[in-house]
């Protein structure tokens, strides 16, 4: 039988599935209106029932994404500030020396893998690029949705240099979602077809002895061998919390 | 009278016989008619009373386009017999709409057009619209659009309340002093087959009527304007929108259109005192659409100038940045993803 350890909390799990389902949404009635040429964007704004019916989700779509991010932030810096929550995310020199190791053993100047703590250095990256880049996609498109309000305070050209930012940040995040996020959670050999942590929460312990080695060597120390931790009480406590 | 497939009928048959030999037979018949015709008292009275006149002024008939091409039972097929078949119409107006499809045998395509046309629409419905010879003449026809300022004239005869106001805008003044390229009515709302310009549809269309001109690189150098003015409204919120909105069900508010910005039968030149989209105007012409606009509101709009770092360098520099950053980013990742899938196979 496979043993696993808890990866991901609740509260996690919801916080991807509205960002997924959210993020869907915003591509499929924000591309037809950067691309209002394509005959594909001309089917789904009519999928959406007309311009009026793409707009309306899209902003209902954008008003959640920003809600939730508001609430994931404000959670995030005072669980910090209680000393609830470790840093997990933030990145450190580590990160630049697993990045080095990894391409090295890419190109073969290596022999092994980087060994991972929680988070390897292409997750946080993906965390940090959706949280930056939310941010960017929220201001601009606050400024997009209310420009006479802006405009009664800043200079009105920030609401075309919006729209820029907002049209081309939003293009980056599906290009990375697309090659970096698909590949590294469904397509990668090893993870291929799907890699279901993220809705159940729990990662297998053989996954996590190998993807990150030094979160499992400080949960179980790096002596214990893996069929010891798989007698050891199911590992729920030993999962910290991750910002 | 001839109707509908007769008049077809008889005026394919009569081409068909009559049209080769036409020169000399012509003249001959034409005179022939014009023997009563050619009586200016000529005229008999209808069921309600009214005395319809029935003259044809030969000069007149000779100088127009058909003067020496066709003769009188061409566009009368049946009137070939004398005395003539009685006549139903018990109206002026019922008489002269008897004619209406006399021109279809010769010209059935423009006949065809302007049965989707707008004034059509308003004859089916019982309504005083005009047809082919309110517009072009019967006896007297002429080439329409010689001169040009012949089709404001001929509109204006019915609009002239919008001729009036077309007179004064930059496109009126120009084709009165003889400019070729401005546009006279039929330019933008087509001759034949007019659609209703208070439809959404319509209006949408309104754009590609402006384009047509203004992308044209030739005409617009000659008069030092851009050709820019399509794609950059394009590439702003109310481009874009608009060319989405027959996308589906219409949206609520069409966003504005070249004519909401500029106007229509008024357009002026953009430095013109009056013009609406002068900057010193710009901030009333938005709040037609944006009411209360701030006084900011109007550097929202570029002026139909792509951004560079003299003209929205704001602008300018978030899209240079993009057009660095995610290629550079995307390259990256997608580089990764290979050499991972590479050093995956050699391990093998």
């Amino acid at each position: 039988m496979t043993e696993y350890a808890v990866r991901f909390s609740k509260k996690q799990r919801i916080e991807h599935f509205v960002v997924m389902t959210t993020f869907v949404l915003l591509a499929l009635t924000g591309f037809p209106q950067k691309f209002y040429g394509a005959g594909l964007s001309r089917f789904l704004v009519r999928l959406f029932g007309g311009l009026d019916g793409a707009r309306l989700v899209h902003r209902v779509s954008g008003f959640l994404f920003a809600a939730l991010t508001f609430f994931h932030l404000s959670a995030a810096t005072l669980s910090t500030l209680q000393n609830k929550m470790k840093m997990t995310l933030v990145p450190d020199q580590q990160d630049f020396k697993d990045a080095v190791q990894q391409l090295r053993y890419y190109l073969g100047l290596a022999d092994t893998e980087a060994k991972f703590d929680r988070f390897d250095y292409r997750q946080k990256f993906e965390y940090w690029g959706l949280v930056l880049g939310g941010l960017v996609m929220i201001s601009t498109g606050f400024i997009l949705y209310f420009p006479m309000l802006v405009a009664r305070f800043l200079p009105g050209e920030l609401i075309p240099m919006a729209k820029v930012a907002h049209s081309n940040e939003g293009l980056m995040a599906f290009l990375v979602v697309i090659t970096w996020h698909i590949y590294n959670a469904h397509l990668a050999p090893g993870i291929f077809p799907f890699d279901p942590a993220i809705f159940t929460g729990k990662i297998p312990l053989e996954r996590l002895k190998h993807e990150h080695r030094r979160e499992y060597d400080r949960l179980f120390g790096p002596d214990v061998k893996a069929a010891e931790a798989a007698e050891a009480p199911a590992p729920e406590k030993p999962a910290p919390a991750d910002a | 009278m001839i109707t509908g497939r007769d008049g077809l009928i008889s005026g394919a048959l009569f081409i068909l016989l009559v049209g080769a030999p036409l020169a000399a037979d012509q003249k001959d018949e034409v005179e022939t008619c014009l023997s009563c015709h050619g009586d200016k008292d000529a005229s008999f009275k209808l069921p309600d009373g009214s005395t319809q006149s029935v003259y044809v002024d030969a000069a007149q008939f000779a100088g127009s386009v058909h003067g020496t091409k066709i003769s009188c039972t061409g566009c009368h097929p049946a009137q070939t017999e004398i005395p003539h078949p009685e006549v139903k119409a018990r109206t002026k107006a019922e008489f002269s709409g008897s004619f209406r499809d006399l021109c279809k045998a010769c010209h059935f395509e423009n006949y065809t057009k302007a049965l989707d046309g707008v004034h059509f629409a308003v004859i089916q419905k019982g309504g005083s619209a005009p047809f082919c010879t309110d517009c072009h003449g019967a006896h007297d026809i002429s080439k329409p659009d010689s001169p040009r300022t012949k089709v404001s004239d001929t509109c204006g005869a019915c609009h002239s309340d919008i001729a009036e106001v077309f007179g004064k805008s930059v496109h009126g003044l120009a084709l009165a002093a003889g400019n070729q390229d401005v546009p006279v009515c039929v330019d933008c709302h087509r001759a034949h087959d007019i659609a209703d310009p208070k439809t959404t549809s319509w209006r949408l269309k309104t754009v590609d009527a402006c384009a047509k001109c203004h992308t044209n690189k030739a005409v617009m150098k000659k008069y030092g304007l851009s050709t820019d003015v399509v794609q950059t409204y394009l590439n702003d919120f109310h481009g874009m929108s608009a060319s989405l909105a027959s996308s589906g069900a219409a949206p609520r508010a069409i966003t504005a259109l070249c004519i909401d910005c500029h106007g229509t039968h008024d357009i002026t030149k953009v430095k013109d005192g009056n013009s609406q989209v002068l900057q010193a105007n710009l901030q009333k012409t938005c709040a037609k659409c944006h009411p209360g606009a701030p006084k900011n509101f109007t550097g929202a709009w570029l002026s139909h100038y792509q951004p560079s770092p003299k003209r929205a360098p704001l602008v300018w520099a978030v899209a240079v940045f993009y057009k660095i950053f995610i290629p550079f980013l995307i390259g990256g990742l997608v580089l990764q993803i290979l050499l991972h899938l590479w050093r995956v196979m050699v391990n093998r």
